[in-house]
C-alpha cells in the first residue's frame, strides 16, 4: 500500500491523470479512449472493493454535503428520475507536447486554447433523486439525521413540483430584470467553490434551503463509457465518484448577455450547481434491497430457518391484521409478489391485493398498522389517500416539460419493488375532472399491466413498472381491480407487540432473498393445475386467463414463502383451499 | 489540414457544370439559371448526384460529408463563378439599387487594403447553398449521433417539440462611417457577433478622426433564422430510456418548413456552437451541439407514398413467390391471438383493400372494406383492433364514446382566440385514406351513427352547421367491434336481437363477425395450458412460425395496393351465378336472416379483388371470388351456425318473444299471468314452461314477477 502517488480517496482526479499519463506512456493514442476506458475502472473497483475502501467512502446527504470536498471521491443512493441525454467535453487535449485529460472532471487543470489537438468526447447526465418512498430504515442517508419524513407522498410531489415552478419563475424574472443575466449554460464549467458558499448562493433571486433537505437532494451524474443499456429508467443504483460543486454563477452575472429565446440547455437552468451536485461517476453498482439491508450472520437461505422466519412474520401479520389468518396469508403472499416476466402484456407474477370491509373506525385501527407494517418491512413504500380532490389535483404520470426539458415526476413513477398502499375509505362521491378520470386511467393500467404511461406530450411512452399495490376499501374497488379480493374480518384488537430491529432485519431479509427465488413447476404438476383448471372452468364459465393467473403466482409465492423452488402438491392445495375460504368470505 | 480548397473549387466548378441527371439535362445549371431568373434561391446539391457523377472523386465526396459547413462555403463560391445572366428582364428591386450604386462608387471605396472594407461575396448572393444527405440509408436517431459525428453531414429522423418565432438574423452588416462615408463591411458568422465602433478605414486612420460608425440595417445583410428542437421518436427509444432531444437550427429558405409534432427526417451537418468572448477563453470544456439543417422531408403516413426501403422489395418478391402468403400474412396479424383465422384473413383484406372505382356518371364506388367484429367480452377484440391499427401506415383508434367533442366526424368549433368558427375533423376524417377502428360501436351517440351511414357508404362527411357547408373526404375502412345486446351474446335469441344494430348499417358492413367464447373442453385446456406454460417458461408458447414483422406487412400490403385488378369478362357470369343462388337460398329460406342486396354483390367483388391485389395480379381470378364467397359464408356460419339454427329459438325463448310480442301489441309494460298462460297455450306450450321462462328471464332483469300474482312487468331497457 505504500507509494502510491496519489490518495483515490481525496484526491481521485490524481489516480485519474496517473492512470492516464501511464497509459498515453506506454504508447496509447488519447485519440482511441473515447469511450474506453484506461484502467481507472479497474484501479478503482480494486481500491473499493477488493481493498475495502467502500467504507472509507463518504455518502453524500444533505448533512455530509456541508462537510464533504469538493474533488474528493463519495458515493450517492439514489433513482435514476432522468435522462438529460449526452455531454460533449474536450476529453484530451495537447499542452506542448503532453496530452491532459479532462475526464472525471468540470473544469480542465490547465488553461487551453483553441488547439488541433483537442478530442471531442462524451459522458451522459443522469438526474438522480433519492428513492421516492424510500423508509428511514433502508436510508443510508438518514445515520444521523432526524429524519423528517412525511408520510403522505402526494403531499411531497406536490411541493415538490411546486418548487419546480417557483424556480422556473424566478428564473425568468430575473431574467426580465437584468437583461444581462446569464444563461445557465456556464454553470457547466468552472472550478468549485469551498463548500461554504453553498448556503449563501442567494445572488440569483431563488428562494435557497437554508439546507438540503431529505427530499430534495438530487445529484446529477455525469457517466462514462458505461454502455447505455446499463443504466434505466427508475433503476437504483450507488454511484462512487468524484464530487464537484461547479459554481460559476457569480462569474455569469457580469458575463455578456445571452441571445433571448435561445433554448438550449434550459434544462440546467433548474439544476443551479448550488442545489444540484455533480457526481463524475467513476464505478457504480445497482443496488438490489438485500443491499439496503443489515446483515448478520444468521441469514442463511436453510429451509428450517426460512420455514421458522415464514412462521414468524406470518404470526406477527396475523397479529396486526387483528387475527384475520387467512388475510395474513394473502397480505404475506402479496408482499412476496414481483413481476418476474412480461409475456405479451401479461405482467406475470404481480398480485395487487384489495382488502374490503374497512369502515372508519377499523381503517384508523389497521390501517396505520398495515403501514407501519409494510413501512418496517419493505424498502420503499409510499400511501396514497385516494380522494375525489387528490385524484384531480394530484399528477400521477410523469410528464415532459418542454419549456424546461425536464421530466417533471409523478407519484407513480417510482423504483422498482415499490409499494403502494391506497386507501379508498376515504373516497367520497364527486366529479372527476379530465386530470382526475387519467389518474384513475393510469392506476388501473398500473394494476392491470403494471406499466405507466409517460406523457412526452406528442407521444405517450409506456413504462414497465414493478410495484405492489394494496387497497384498502369499503367494498370491493371497482375504480382499481385488484387480482385479488378478500374482505377483512379482524376478530381483536389486540396490541402488536414491539419487534427488536433484528428480527426486523431478518423478515427484511427474509421477504428480499425470498421474492428473488427461482420457481418452477414440474411436468406432473403441470399435468395436475392443468387438470384443475379445466375442472374449475367447467363448473364456473366466469373463470378467465386472470384467475389462472392468479392462482399460479400464489402457487409460486406460496412454494417461495417455504424456500422451495418449484411446486409441490402441498403448496398447490394450499392456494386452492384459500380460494375457496375466500369465495365463501365473498358470498 | 493540407485539403487544397482551391482545387476543391475546381472540382465543385466541374461537377455543377458538367453534372447531367437520368435524363441527361444538365441539372444544376438549369438551378443556377433559376436562380439567376430571381425564381427560386435554394441550391440543393445532393450527395447523392456527387456519387453519380461521371468523374466521380470518392475522396472528395468524402470530405464534403466530413466537413459539410467548408464546402458550403465553397460551393457558393464555385456558383459565383458560375451564375449566368438573367435570361428574363427583371425589375430592379432595392437591393439592385443598392449594388449599382455600390458598383459605381466601387474604386472611391477602396482606399485601402483592410478587408473589412471589400464588399464580402455573401452579401451579392441571391442564393442559398445546402447539401443534401443522401436518401439512401437508414437516418440516426438522436441517441446514435455520437462526438466522432461533429462536422459531418449526418441524417436523423425525429419529432419536432418546440419551435422558436422566425427572426433574423445578421449576415453581413454594413457600417457606414460619419466621418469618411465609407462602408464597411462585417461578415458575421455566429449568432453573436461584436459590432464594430471605430472606423479602420485608412482616410480615418490617417486623420486620426476615429470616425463613428453607423449600422446601416436597409444595407446589411439578413437571414430568416428558426431554432427547434428534435425529439427522439418513441420507437427509437430502447426500453426503460428517455428520449433524447436536440437543437436544430433552420436558416433561410428552411424555416417555417416544421411546426411542434411533425415527424421529419432532416439531413444537416452536426456543429459545436461557437462561443464568444468571455466564454470563448474557457469554452475548452463543454460544447453545446446543434444540427444545421441542410433539408427537411416530412413523413408521410399513407399507403400510396409509403416508400420501400433497401431490401425490403426484394423481401416482398421472394415473399410474393410463396405459395401461402395470405395464409403467412393473415397469421402474422397479431400473433400472440390464438386462432381466429378466417377473422385474421378477413381483417388482412381489410387493410389491403379494392381499388376505388369512379363510373363515367360521377359515381363512385368505394373500395374499402367494412368489418364489424362482434362478441363476447374478453375474446380480445379490442386486441385485434389495436393491432391493427398498428400495422396499417395510418389508422386511428377510437371508440363509439368518444373521447373528445369533435366525435367520430366533424364538428364546427369555435376558436378561442379568434372567435372564428373552425371546422374540426373527428376520428373518421382523420383516418382519411387510412383505417379507422372503432371500438365500442354499439355504445356509439345517436348523430355519429347517422353520420357514419354516409361515411360508410359516400366517404364523406358532410357538415351543415353554422354557416359552414362542406364535405370532409373519410375515404376509411371502419373496423367496428360491439358487444351483444345484452353484454353477452345470447343463443336462445335470433343475431339481429342480440346485434342490436339498425339493419340499414349492418349492411354496410362487408363482413360481420362473430366470436363466441363457447363453453368447450378442449378450448378450456387448451388455455390453461397456454398459461402454465407461461408461468413455467417466461414466454408464450412457441407459434409453430415465425410471425412476419409489422414492417414488412406494411411494405407487403403497400406494394399490393398499388395494383388496382380488374374482373374479367368470363368471370363475370360466374359472380352473377353465385349471386343469385345466393338470393334464391334466401328466398327458400323462412327466416331470412340476411339481407343479400346488390351491397353484397359489390362486397364479394370488393374482396375477390383484395387477394387478387395479394396475389399481385392484375385480373381478378376464380380462385378469388371463391375464397370471397367462402369468407362470406363463413362469416354468416358464426352468426347462424348450423347446431344454432337446429336448436332454433327453444320453447323457453320462444315463450318470451310470444310474451315481448304480446306487450308490444297492447303497447303496455305489463301482461297478466292469466293473459300470458292464454297465449302461450295457443302455440302449444305448457304452464311449466311458462314458469321456467319468468324466472329465467327474471333473473336477467328482463321483466319483474309479481311475487303472488305471477304477473309480469317488464323493465324498460
Amino acid at each position: 500500500m505504500v507509494g502510491r502517488p496519489y490518495d483515490c480517496l481525496a484526491n481521485p482526479l490524481g489516480a485519474v491523470r496517473f492512470t492516464f499519463e501511464k497509459a498515453v506512456s506506454s504508447g496509447s493514442d488519447p485519440a482511441s479512449f473515447d469511450r474506453n476506458d484506461w484502467g481507472v475502472a479497474d484501479l478503482f473497483r480494486e481500491f473499493l472493493f477488493d481493498k475495502d475502501g467502500l467504507r472509507q467512502v463518504p455518502m453524500l446527504t444533505p448533512s455530509t454535503a456541508k462537510w464533504v470536498q469538493p474533488n474528493s471521491l463519495v458515493r450517492f443512493r439514489g433513482m435514476i428520475q432522468d435522462m438529460l441525454g449526452n455531454e460533449f467535453y474536450v476529453g484530451a487535449y495537447k499542452i506542448k507536447d503532453t496530452w491532459n485529460t479532462n475526464k472525471f472532471a468540470d473544469a480542465s487543470q490547465f488553461p487551453m486554447g483553441p488547439s488541433p489537438d483537442m478530442r471531442v468526447w462524451e459522458r451522459r447526465l443522469l438526474y438522480c433523486v433519492p428513492v421516492p418512498g424510500q423508509n428511514s430504515w433502508a436510508d443510508a442517508t438518514s445515520d444521523g439525521v432526524v429524519n423528517t419524513y412525511a408520510t403522505l407522498a402526494s403531499r411531497e410531489k406536490r411541493q415538490r413540483d411546486a418548487c419546480f415552478v417557483s424556480d422556473e419563475v424566478e428564473m425568468q424574472d430575473s431574467n426580465n430584470e437584468i437583461p444581462d443575466s446569464p444563461s445557465a449554460k456556464k454553470m457547466r464549467e468552472g472550478g468549485s467553490l469551498p463548500p461554504e458558499n453553498l448556503t449563501e448562493d442567494t445572488d440569483c433571486g431563488m428562494i435557497m434551503m437554508p439546507d438540503f433537505d431529505r427530499n430534495n437532494f438530487p445529484c446529477l451524474v455525469k457517466i462514462y463509457d458505461t454502455p447505455e443499456s446499463d443504466l434505466k429508467l427508475n433503476d437504483v443504483f450507488e454511484f462512487i465518484g468524484v464530487l464537484t460543486f461547479d459554481t460559476d454563477v457569480k462569474n455569469d452575472k457580469n458575463g455578456e448577455s445571452e441571445l433571448e429565446n435561445c433554448f438550449d440547455q434550459e434544462e440546467l437552468l433548474n439544476l443551479p450547481p448550488s442545489k444540484v451536485p455533480r457526481l463524475h461517476c467513476l464505478v457504480h453498482r445497482k443496488l438490489s434491497p438485500n443491499d439496503l439491508i443489515v446483515r448478520s450472520p444468521t441469514m442463511e437461505s436453510k429451509p428450517h430457518l426460512m420455514k421458522e422466519l415464514r412462521q414468524s412474520i406470518l404470526h406477527h401479520l396475523t397479529v396486526v391484521l387483528g387475527d384475520d389468518d387467512l388475510a395474513a396469508n394473502v397480505v404475506l403472499l402479496h408482499l412476496l409478489s414481483k413481476v418476474h416476466v412480461r409475456v405479451d402484456s401479461i405482467a406475470v407474477g404481480k398480485l395487487s391485493l384489495n382488502l374490503t370491509g374497512f369502515d372508519k373506525s377499523s381503517i384508523s385501527v389497521f390501517g396505520n398498522r398495515i403501514n407501519d407494517t409494510v413501512k418496517n418491512l419493505l424498502p420503499f413504500s409510499q400511501c396514497i389517500p385516494l380522494t375525489v380532490e387528490f385524484l384531480n389535483a394530484a399528477s400521477l404520470a410523469p410528464v415532459k416539460d418542454y419549456q424546461t426539458n425536464r421530466l417533471v415526476p409523478g407519484v407513480l413513477q417510482c423504483a422498482e419493488g415499490s409499494h403502494f398502499t391506497i386507501d379508498e375509505t376515504q373516497l367520497q362521491s364527486g366529479t372527476l375532472n379530465s386530470n382526475g378520470v387519467e389518474n384513475t386511467w393510469l392506476l388501473k393500467d398500473l394494476m392491470e399491466f403494471q406499466k405507466v404511461e409517460y406523457d412526452f406530450k406528442y407521444y405517450k411512452m409506456k413504462m414497465d413498472a414493478d410495484v405492489q399495490i394494496l387497497i384498502l376499501s369499503e367494498g370491493k374497488s371497482n375504480i382499481l381491480p385488484a387480482d385479488i379480493v378478500i374482505p377483512f374480518h379482524p376478530s381483536s384488537v389486540g396490541p402488536t407487540r414491539i419487534v427488536d430491529e433484528q428480527t426486523l432485519n431478518a423478515w427484511r431479509w427474509y421477504l428480499a432473498t425470498v421474492r428473488s427465488l427461482p420457481h418452477s413447476i414440474g411436468a406432473d404438476m403441470q399435468k395436475v393445475v392443468e387438470d384443475d383448471m379445466v375442472a374449475a372452468r367447467q363448473v364456473d364459465r366466469s373463470l378467465g386467463t386472470e384467475d389462472f393467473n392468479r392462482w399460479l403466482t400464489m402457487g409460486r409465492l406460496m412454494g417461495v414463502s417455504f424456500g422451495e423452488t418449484s411446486l409441490s402438491h402441498e403448496h398447490w392445495q394450499m392456494v386452492k383451499e384459500m380460494e375457496r375460504l375466500r369465495k365463501e368470505r365473498l358470498k | 489540414m493540407d485539403v487544397n480548397f482551391s482545387q476543391d473549387k475546381d472540382l465543385a466548378i466541374d461537377f455543377l457544370q458538367n453534372f447531367a441527371d437520368a435524363k441527361g439535362e444538365a441539372k444544376y445549371m438549369s438551378i443556377l439559371q433559376d436562380v439567376a431568373n430571381r425564381k427560386i434561391k435554394a441550391i440543393q446539391i445532393d450527395i447523392e448526384d456527387l456519387f453519380d457523377y461521371k468523374d466521380l472523386d470518392e475522396e472528395f465526396v468524402g470530405r464534403v460529408t466530413e466537413n459539410t459547413r467548408r464546402y458550403v462555403e465553397i460551393f457558393a463560391d464555385a456558383i459565383d463563378e458560375l451564375i449566368p445572366e438573367p435570361t428574363e428582364v427583371l425589375q430592379d428591386d432595392d437591393h439592385d439599387v443598392l449594388m449599382t450604386q455600390r458598383a459605381e462608387e466601387g474604386n472611391e471605396n477602396a482606399d485601402g487594403t483592410d478587408p473589412r472594407q471589400r464588399m464580402p461575396p455573401e452579401i451579392k448572393r441571391l442564393y442559398e447553398v445546402y447539401i443534401r444527405a443522401s436518401s439512401r440509408g437508414q437516418p440516426f436517431t438522436i441517441r446514435e449521433v455520437r462526438a466522432s459525428n461533429i462536422g459531418q453531414l449526418v441524417k436523423i429522423s425525429g419529432i419536432v417539440t418546440r419551435c422558436s418565432d422566425v427572426k433574423p438574423l445578421m449576415k453581413v452588416a454594413v457600417y457606414t462611417c460619419e466621418e469618411c462615408g465609407f462602408e464597411i463591411y462585417q461578415e458575421v458568422t455566429a449568432r453573436v457577433f461584436m459590432p464594430l465602433f471605430k472606423c479602420p478605414s485608412k482616410r480615418c486612420n490617417v486623420n486620426r478622426a476615429q470616425g463613428n460608425l453607423i449600422l446601416q440595417l436597409r444595407a446589411s445583410k439578413f437571414l430568416k433564422f428558426q431554432e427547434a428542437k428534435l425529439q427522439e421518436l418513441a420507437e427509437h427509444v430502447p426500453k426503460g430510456h428517455i428520449p433524447r432531444t436536440m437543437t436544430v437550427h433552420f436558416r433561410g429558405e428552411l424555416t417555417r418548413k416544421v411546426s411542434p409534432g411533425d415527424v421529419v427526417e432532416l439531413s444537416g451537418i452536426f456543429l459545436p456552437i461557437p462561443y464568444t468572448g468571455f466564454r470563448a477563453m474557457r469554452a475548452g470544456l463543454v460544447a453545446d451541439t446543434y444540427l444545421e439543417a441542410m433539408s427537411i422531408s416530412h413523413f408521410k403516413k399513407k399507403y400510396e407514398e409509403y416508400e420501400l426501403k433497401g431490401d425490403e422489395e426484394e423481401q416482398i418478391a421472394r415473399l410474393s413467390e410463396d405459395g401461402d402468403i395470405y395464409n403467412k400474412l393473415a397469421r402474422s396479424l397479431a400473433p400472440e391471438i390464438f386462432g381466429h383465422e378466417d377473422i385474421k384473413k378477413a381483417l388482412l383484406l381489410l387493410l389491403v383493400g379494392a381499388p376505388h372505382r369512379k363510373l363515367k356518371d360521377g359515381m363512385k364506388i368505394r373500395g374499402d372494406l367494412h368489418i364489424c367484429l362482434m362478441g363476447d367480452p374478453g375474446v380480445a377484440k379490442s386486441q385485434l383492433l389495436k393491432h391493427i391499427i398498428n400495422v396499417a401506415p395510418r389508422g386511428v383508434y377510437t371508440t363509439g364514446k368518444g373521447s373528445s367533442g369533435v366525435g367520430l366526424t366533424a364538428a364546427v368549433q369555435k376558436d378561442p382566440v379568434t372567435n372564428e368558427m373552425v371546422l374540426e375533423g373527428g376520428a373518421l376524417v382523420l383516418a382519411d385514406m387510412g383505417i379507422c377502428a372503432i371500438d365500442e360501436f354499439d355504445k356509439m351517440d345517436e348523430s355519429d351513427r347517422t353520420a357514419i351511414h354516409e361515411v360508410m357508404e359516400q366517404q364523406t362527411v358532410s357538415i351543415a352547421k353554422a354557416g359552414i357547408t362542406t364535405s370532409l373526404n373519410a375515404r376509411t375502412a371502419v373496423l367496428a367491434a360491439a358487444n351483444p345486446a345484452w353484454g353477452r351474446y345470447d343463443l336462445r335469441r335470433t343475431p339481429a336481437e342480440n346485434i342490436n344494430l339498425p339493419p340499414a348499417l349492418l349492411s354496410r358492413f362487408d363482413l360481420l363477425w362473430l366470436i363466441l367464447d363457447k363453453a368447450d373442453m378442449d378450448n378450456d385446456l387448451e388455455m390453461a395450458r397456454h398459461v402454465v406454460y407461461v408461468h413455467q417458461n417466461r414466454e408464450s408458447p412457441a407459434l409453430g412460425f415465425s410471425p412476419l414483422e409489422a414492417s414488412v406487412l406494411r411494405a407487403y400490403i403497400s406494394a399490393a395496393r398499388k395494383l388496382s385488378p380488374s374482373v374479367p369478362r368470363e368471370l363475370e357470369e360466374y359472380i352473377a351465378t353465385a349471386y343469385s343462388s345466393i338470393r334464391q337460398e334466401e328466398a327458400k329460406s323462412n327466416s331470412p336472416h340476411s339481407y343479400t342486396t346488390v351491397r353484397t354483390l359489390l362486397s364479394i367483388l370488393r374482396i375477390s379483388a383484395a387477394l387478387a391485389r395479394l396475389r399481385f395480379s392484375e385480373t381478378v381470378g376464380q380462385s378469388d371470388v371463391d375464397e370471397a364467397l367462402r369468407l362470406m359464408q363463413m362469416s354468416k356460419f358464426s352468426l347462424y351456425s348450423d347446431d344454432r339454427q337446429r336448436s332454433g329459438l327453444d320453447a323457453i325463448s320462444d315463450i318470451y318473444s310470444i310474451l315481448r310480442d304480446e306487450a308490444a301489441r297492447s303497447n303496455k309494460m305489463d301482461v297478466s299471468y292469466s293473459q300470458a298462460l292464454n297465449r302461450i297455450s295457443r302455440m302449444g306450450y305448457t304452464e311449466a314452461q311458462l314458469k321456467e321462462c319468468l324466472e329465467e328471464y327474471a333473473a336477467l332483469n328482463v321483466w319483474q314477477i309479481h311475487p303472488n300474482t305471477f304477473d309480469i312487468r317488464f323493465i324498460d331497457a
